[in-house]
């Protein structure tokens, strides 16, 4: 029994903050929204840390680690606000790994250790909800292959992006499944979005008559369990991420609260700021248990996975959401600027509580789950 | 990370369980129950707790000189589980078992851990806990109740509230100020009180839940033999502190955590079965919400515990980081008995003992009783300073 991470996870979370407290500060975000994708020296230096490698098997050059291992340099992400694109190759390495064909696996996964590759996925549309069940674009057969005709929504960096992993229906049973295609194939125009959150960039894709061939599906047939494997990667990579905005941002209120000096005292010293701080110190408390057991469990692949992402999607989507709300309200006036940029922590955490299902989406999905166990277990 | 369990653990699970079911009253939880009547049920946990003497279950964690198993905290851990999982009672003598005997350990005299301990662990001796006054609860260093010298006995006077088991109990651990002149935290001395000494008076509170757990009681020229004192002589503010640090840890916690489950899942069974017009309760999408929201808070409760227990495990010191564990659970699970006054919908307030009430009303007095989660063992707001200052250092 040890629900902890070893020293060595500890010490490579340290390596993590420390490159991205040098390289990759607040400003640097800022520095983001004027043009957008972008960051060269930033992936170099995950690169060079080993971040793109870890997933990846060692029989294709990677570290042949799990996403426990990734669970603190995600956090870290969300601290640190990089782009979505890293935490997106991240999920699509998992589902290459689990899903993909010998072929697959053996031409992507050496390239995407190496930090050469740059895979997004491309899940949500506007007539859906967040279920994948939900989707509706399909590849109709073609020829030898499918053609996809209709419309995917926020992609994140999709234009800087080598693969997009988009999720499809296939042919007349519609089974769902991934193709991956690249950004400048036949028939593929991008859209950038105007979003909330202005520190990256989301893309419509806009696929008009465009050709798939068998090699484009990731594991050579549309498998529908992918899907929820990437729904649910994509739910653990943006709940830890999420941990780690809310995390900043009490470290930023408590910096501010012993400084800010009010009727002659730190505003820190008064009960009715101390009472905030220690609730969001619980509520992001409570996040990290529920987004690293949910990283254990997708790691060990447990049956369990499922559900705890989802209890770590709708915790972490609502304490993140709680505690930037609660941050800016404790630095007051000053809390309200642009300048000061806590807004860009808001507007990320905002984001990725709804990327791959909000808290109420995932709390039913957390009920629906619980009531088939107690089926199961069947005593009354 | 790892959550499996080593196979030398995995016996011990099973001795203990194959135990409990040799032990617990027969058809226990399906067609045998706790005692209704209140003397009654705190007689029958003290048989409970008795049996498990001697069966060799009682008190595990203490050393093998006194009694105990000398179990390591995984075996407490996996002992709070799986008598929460039995739904076994719990013993009446908590606050002998866990904070008279952690006080003896750490600061007892070799005499007195040899007087009391062998009858706490055989269930012989029931303690109370005599802190808390009138004036002086999340200020409990302001308490005024005196022990005056006078030869080879102190003289106590003054009065104590909240002493939970009174009724029940025949020894008390006390605080009592020994130097008024001194400072509020350096003038307290640490007693050990016989019940049943001359001068004690017992009185029942009544609780919101319409239960007496708990009394005020009044001490007049009590007579107290000087050798009661623990450790020196106002040094009782040191030594409670170490009492309360182990009043719950996290290998209790995992206990308390599958109990509030249990009633989760009997709350989720009755939201199935409660007819709502031509739909049942649970049909409600409002409810599955707040449902939803309740099971993952409560599965986080256990892994909050987990976390902190392994923590322990790797011989981290308990800290204030409980503080954040009790602030967290207290407040969940206060939400999720209203959760379940709210999927009763129209019978959310018949009670206990009516025909109609659902689940024999045990939600109703679950209710009632969660109102002092977050008051007792350190109220939300005490929990609250000691994680703000001493966790994330903003000033006193």
């Amino acid at each position: 029994m040890d629900f902890d991470f070893s020293p060595e996870q500890y010490m490579f979370q340290e390596s993590v903050r420390t490159f991205l407290a040098q390289r990759f500060d607040g400003a640097k975000a800022r520095a983001l929204t004027e043009h957008d994708g972008g960051g060269e020296p930033l992936w170099h230096g995950l690169r060079d840390l080993g971040i793109f490698s870890m997933l990846v098997p060692e029989a294709f050059g990677g570290l042949g680690l799990s996403l426990v291992d990734l669970a603190l340099p995600l956090e870290e992400f969300g601290r640190a606000l990089v782009p979505p694109s890293i935490g997106e190759t991240i999920a699509a390495t998992d589902l290459l790994v689990q899903y993909a064909t010998d072929e697959q696996r053996a031409r992507l996964l050496p390239q995407i250790s190496q930090g050469e590759l740059t895979v997004v996925n491309a899940l949500l549309e506007t007539q859906a909800d967040f279920s994948p069940n939900s989707m509706s674009l399909a590849a109709v057969a073609s020829g030898n292959g499918w053609s996809v005709s209709g419309t995917k929504i926020l992609v994140p960096y999709a234009k800087h992006a080598d693969l997009i992993l988009v999720a499809l229906r296939f042919g007349d049973s519609g089974s769902l499944g991934f193709a991956a295609v690249e950004p400048n194939r036949r028939g593929i125009s991008l859209r950038a979005h105007t979003s909330i959150d202005v520190a990256n960039g989301y893309y419509e894709v806009m696929f008009d008559d465009t050709p798939l061939v068998r090699e484009d599906i990731v594991g050579g047939e549309p498998i529908a369990d992918s899907v929820w494997r990437v729904f649910d990667v994509g739910g653990l990579v943006s709940a830890t991420q999420m941990s780690g905005i809310a995390a900043k941002m009490l470290d930023a209120s408590i910096i501010y609260a012993r400084q800010r000096s009010q009727f002659g005292s730190p505003i820190g010293s008064f009960q009715a700021i101390k009472h905030r701080c220690a609730d969001m110190a619980v509520s992001i408390d409570a996040s990290r248990s529920a987004a690293y057991y949910a990283a254990w469990a997708l790691s060990d692949r447990s049956q369990d996975s499922p559900r705890a992402v989802s209890i770590a999607k709708s915790y972490c989507g609502d304490a993140a959401r709680y505690v930037c709300n609660e941050s800016i309200q404790i630095h007051g006036g000053v809390g309200f600027t642009w300048e000061l940029g806590l807004h860009y922590y808001l507007r990320r955490a905002k984001t990725l509580e709804y990327l791959y299902g909000d808290a109420s989406y995932h709390r039913e999905r957390v009920l629906a789950m619980t009531l088939a166990q107690l089926d199961a277990e069947g005593v009354d | 990370m790892d959550f499996s369990y080593s196979s030398e653990n995995q016996k011990f699970r099973d001795e203990l369980r194959s135990w409990l079911r040799q032990n617990l009253p027969t058809g226990w939880g399906a067609t045998t129950f706790e005692p209704e009547d209140e003397d009654e049920y705190a007689r029958f946990r003290l048989d409970w707790e008795r049996k498990l003497y001697r069966g060799g279950w009682n008190g595990i964690a203490w050393p093998e000189k006194y009694g105990g198993r000398g179990a390591t905290l995984i075996e407490q851990a996996i002992f709070a589980e799986e008598m929460a999982l039995a739904k076994a009672p719990e013993g009446l003598n908590i606050i002998g078992r866990n904070l008279v005997a952690t006080t003896l350990f750490h600061h007892g005299s070799e005499a007195q851990r040899e007087r009391y301990l062998p009858k706490i662990i055989s269930g012989e001796e029931v303690w109370c806990q005599g802190f808390s006054e009138p004036n002086a609860g999340s200020d409990l260093a302001s308490l005024k109740c005196r022990a005056i010298r006078d030869g080879d006995h102190f003289i106590v006077n003054g009065q104590k509230v909240w002493t939970s088991f009174a009724q029940y109990a025949q020894w008390c651990i006390l605080l009592a100020r020994t130097d008024a002149a001194a400072p509020k935290h350096r003038g307290i001395s640490f007693l050990l009180v016989d019940m049943r000494t001359p001068g004690i008076t017992i009185r029942p509170l009544k609780q919101i839940s319409g239960e007496n757990e708990f009394n005020e009681t009044f001490f007049d020229d009590v007579r107290v033999p000087a050798e009661n004192l623990v450790g020196e002589l106002n040094n009782g503010w040191k030594i409670a502190m170490t009492t309360l640090a182990y009043e719950r840890g996290p290998e209790d916690a995992l206990g308390r955590q599958i109990r509030f489950k249990q009633e989760l899942e009997l709350l989720l069974r009755s939201a199935r079965t409660l007819k709502r017009g031509s739909k049942t309760a649970i049909d409600d999408p409002v409810l599955r919400q707040k449902l939803a929201k309740s099971i993952v808070e409560i599965e986080i409760m256990r892994l909050n515990c987990l976390r902190s227990f392994s923590k322990v495990l790797k011989g981290a010191a308990r800290g204030a980081e409980a503080s954040i564990n009790k602030l967290y659970w207290s407040h969940a699970t206060q939400t999720m008995y209203e959760t379940a006054l709210e999927t009763l919908g129209p019978l959310a307030t018949v009670a206990g003992g009516d025909p109609v009430a659902v689940a024999g009303g045990r939600f109703q007095l679950g209710f009632l009783r969660s109102r002092a989660f977050t008051i007792y063992s350190g109220s939300s707001e005490i929990q609250r300073n000691i994680i703000a200052e001493r966790v994330l250092g903003l000033q006193k």
